[in-house]
């Protein structure tokens, strides 16, 4: 009996660790966090430029590798520079999903940093978190002319006429294609929808080519491909005029018609399941397998180092669903936010540092080394932009598409986001794995995040 | 008066150890249960209170059951798989013979890898058109994304990882099995075979035991591969347990429903442990 009852708490002490290994996180306590319904807060207070002498800030930011150097670049120059005596220390802090989380987790206790850059997506979640300095507040503190950044850029972080966060890097997504095997198909006319991809279908794969297109299931595209139709993805004027309650592509058509058009691409073998994410349909276009996938214009230079001069890589707006489509691009990638320490001198300094880092001269800089869009438009007379251009000409193509977008193809805000977007690429990978049809993979995606939202606003009231 | 002294001392004895116990597992394990019966918001904050109704809901979803399907047959897998592998490798490696140095550490490097930088390895191995499996097989599988494969590749994967301690649990095991044994045995004439059968594997047993309660519970354990490869698709063929927690506390937000998630699978792994301590006794001889 003893040894059965050493047995048993032995079992559950192992057993145990399985738990604490999670529960340990999720020991989320209330003390002290501040009521997370309270909207955007506007009352703070920036010292002025002259008091902010020997004040350290600290920035947190998700960019590894390359961008992460330029970044640090960035920063040290700030810190070598500025005549304030602001000291930047910035910290990499991980992926988007990685960086909030530990955020969450630091608001709770003690604010960890006074900036923070955190991905499209979480545009909503900051909002409404009860956290932050909109960025307005910053710029109308200091009478800043925001003339100068790119008004396709800005629109999305706007929320009723207030610029929230101050767009960072921002990026749309592109279609690349193999110039030579459109040259040896014959191709003159590069496809600008789904549709067309699909009449060129055969011509290219006659040519040689191994698949028509590497499409990877990324919910991004999904949003880009409702966008390109001028339509929205949630109701409430795409969650811009108030907090979106339920889907809007499931009634307007927009996301059938995606769906149609992709499988109709997969059924034919133009464009076979490639996998999940932006980047999973790169690879087969780089090794010259493919004759057309869709990527963000951060990944240029990357296709360019991958193709190696192997082939001849063009590039084209991102393809809508049928050719008479008329809608725009909206953007992604991240947005700097001001965190509310009740400090007016730490706030200065990251104001100071914010308008730094969106100057002609730091965004040129930043252009050349990521392939992110420079916010501001005076960038692009840097002699640094221009000579990236003329080194890939492909960028072109990427700033031409944004310039012809509108604000009100900025995209949706969503609380959920995140979640929607895994939602939506499962719904999509069970249809081209012939799981299901289109309505019904519609009809999934529609419940399962409107069930989503629902009990969202229902516990974050 | 001295003997209650004894009574008494050795518990201040545990604190120490309990302090540590209670600040990292019961703590967490009784917050996790207390999670698991509301439902949370955005920060994991216990908002609405649900009694077992996030228990429910994840008994009637298809998600969930579909987790506890896939997360069986990858622990099965696993756990046969990579005991196989060490125990197959411990026995090449217990006789003496030239390279044998290699040879041990080549089967217990597994141990040394971290599974994520395992499975980025095994990614570009299984990519569809740039990996080395698909041009020395001269096939054209897109292995981790068809929902027939995935599943196998991650298991498989992990199953190796999993070998590298499995071949030194074995290796230790083997080498407590007196020597003499085997030659009272090949005196009386019995062949390799018999001797692997009536003396090796018996003489294994309790260490077997053990291996087999650890290589279960690392199973179930197993995330970061599944991270990096698959992100428990494609169509959620490859989403076992914990990489649903993972997703609905960290991705969703949704703390009470990952909470009673992980209660499940304590359960679970409890009765699982339970029953194979029930069979140790019967089974191992030491």
């Amino acid at each position: 009996m003893k040894k059965r009852i050493v047995a048993a708490l032995l079992a559950a002490t192992m057993t145990m660790g399985l738990l604490s290994g999670c529960g340990g996180k999720t020991t989320a306590e209330a003390s002290g966090a501040s009521d997370e319904s309270t909207a955007v807060t506007s009352d703070a207070a920036m010292a002025e430029a002259s008091e902010v002498d020997g004040t350290e800030i600290t920035f947190w930011h998700s960019m590894g590798g390359v961008n992460g150097e330029a970044i640090d670049t960035l920063v040290k120059k700030f810190n070598d520079e500025n005549e304030l005596g602001i000291t930047v220390n910035a910290q990499y802090q991980g992926e988007y999903d990685d960086s909030l989380n530990k955020l969450k987790s630091a608001q709770i206790g003690n604010m960890g940093a006074d900036l923070v850059q955190v991905y499209e997506i979480g545009t909503s979640f900051m909002k409404n978190s009860g956290w932050i300095v909109p960025m307005q507040t910053l710029i109308d503190g200091d009478s800043y002319d925001v003339s100068q950044i790119e008004p396709n850029l800005s629109a999305y972080y706007t929320v009723d006429g207030q610029l929230c966060s101050m767009p960072f890097n921002s990026s749309t997504p592109i279609m690349y294609y193999n110039k030579d095997m459109f040259d040896a198909a014959g191709i003159t006319e590069v496809p600008d929808s789904l549709e067309a991809i699909g009449q060129v279908g055969d011509k290219l794969l006659g040519a040689g080519a191994g698949e028509v297109m590497s499409l990877g299931i990324y919910g991004w595209f999904f949003e880009q491909f409702i966008s390109k139709q001028g339509l929205e993805y949630a109701n409430n004027g795409n969650g811009r005029d108030e907090a979106a309650t339920a889907v809007a592509f499931d009634e307007n058509g927009a996301a059938a018609n995606i769906l149609t058009a992709w499988k109709d691409l997969s059924d034919k073998g133009y464009a076979p399941n490639v996998g999940r994410g932006g980047d999973a349909g790169l690879a087969d276009f780089s090794a010259g397998k493919s004759a057309i996938t869709l990527g963000s214009t951060a990944s240029l230079k990357q296709i360019l180092q991958d193709v190696n001069g192997k082939f001849e890589v063009g590039t084209a707006y991102f393809p809508k669903i049928a050719s008479s489509d008329v809608g725009g691009v909206s953007i992604g990638g991240a947005s700097l936010w001001a965190l509310d320490n009740q400090d007016p001198k730490k706030l200065r300094a990251t104001w100071e540092f914010v308008k730094f880092l969106i100057s002609p001269e730091s965004q040129a800089y930043w252009n050349a080394q990521t392939g992110y869009f420079p916010v501001t438009v005076a960038a692009q007379d840097e002699a640094v932009f221009k000579e990236n251009i003329a080194k890939y000409p492909q960028f072109e193509t990427a700033i031409d598409q944004l310039h012809d977008s509108k604000p009100e193809y900025a995209g949706a805000l969503l609380s959920i986001f995140p979640e929607a977007r895994a939602t939506v690429e499962t719904e999509i990978e069970s249809m081209l794995n012939g799981k299901q049809d289109v309505d019904t993979a519609v009809g999934n995606m529609a419940t399962s995040i409107n069930k989503s939202i629902e009990e969202y606003n229902l516990v974050n009231e | 008066m001295k003997r209650k002294k004894d009574l008494v001392a050795p518990y201040f004895y545990l604190i120490p150890s309990m302090l540590v116990f209670a600040v990292f597992l019961f703590y967490p394990f009784v917050k996790t249960i207390y999670l698991s019966l509301f439902k949370t918001n955005k920060l994991g904050q216990a908002k609405i209170f649900v009694g077992l109704g996030n228990y429910a809901e994840l008994l009637s979803s298809a998600s969930f059951r579909n987790s506890l399907k896939v997360t069986l047959i990858f622990v099965v897998i696993v756990v046969i798989g990579g005991m196989l592998l060490g125990l197959v490798t411990a026995v090449l490696c217990n006789k003496a013979f030239p390279g044998i140095r290699f040879f041990s550490t080549a089967y217990a490097l597994p141990m040394a890898i971290a599974s994520s930088s395992a499975a980025m390895i095994f990614q570009i191995m299984l990519h569809p058109a740039v990996g080395i499996v698909n041009k020395l097989l001269g096939l054209d599988i897109n292995w981790l994304n068809d929902p027939k494969t995935a599943l196998y590749c991650v298991a498989i994967l992990t199953a190796w990882l999993n070998s590298g301690i499995n071949f030194l649990y074995f290796s230790a095991g083997l080498g407590n099995i007196d020597e003499s044994l085997y030659e009272r045995a090949s005196v009386d004439g019995a062949t390799g075979v018999q001797k692997f059968f009536s003396l090796t594997l018996p003489g294994l047993s309790p260490i077997m035991f053990y291996t087999l309660v650890v290589n279960i519970i690392q199973a179930f354990q197993s995330f970061g591969q599944i991270k990096i490869l698959t992100e428990g698709g494609p169509s959620e063929t490859t989403n076992v347990i914990v990489y649903s927690i993972y997703r609905d506390a960290f991705f969703n937000y949704r703390f009470g429903s990952a909470s009673a998630q992980s209660v499940i699978l304590f359960i679970i792994i409890m009765l699982i442990t339970l029953v194979m301590f029930r069979i140790e006794k019967k089974g191992v001889k030491y």
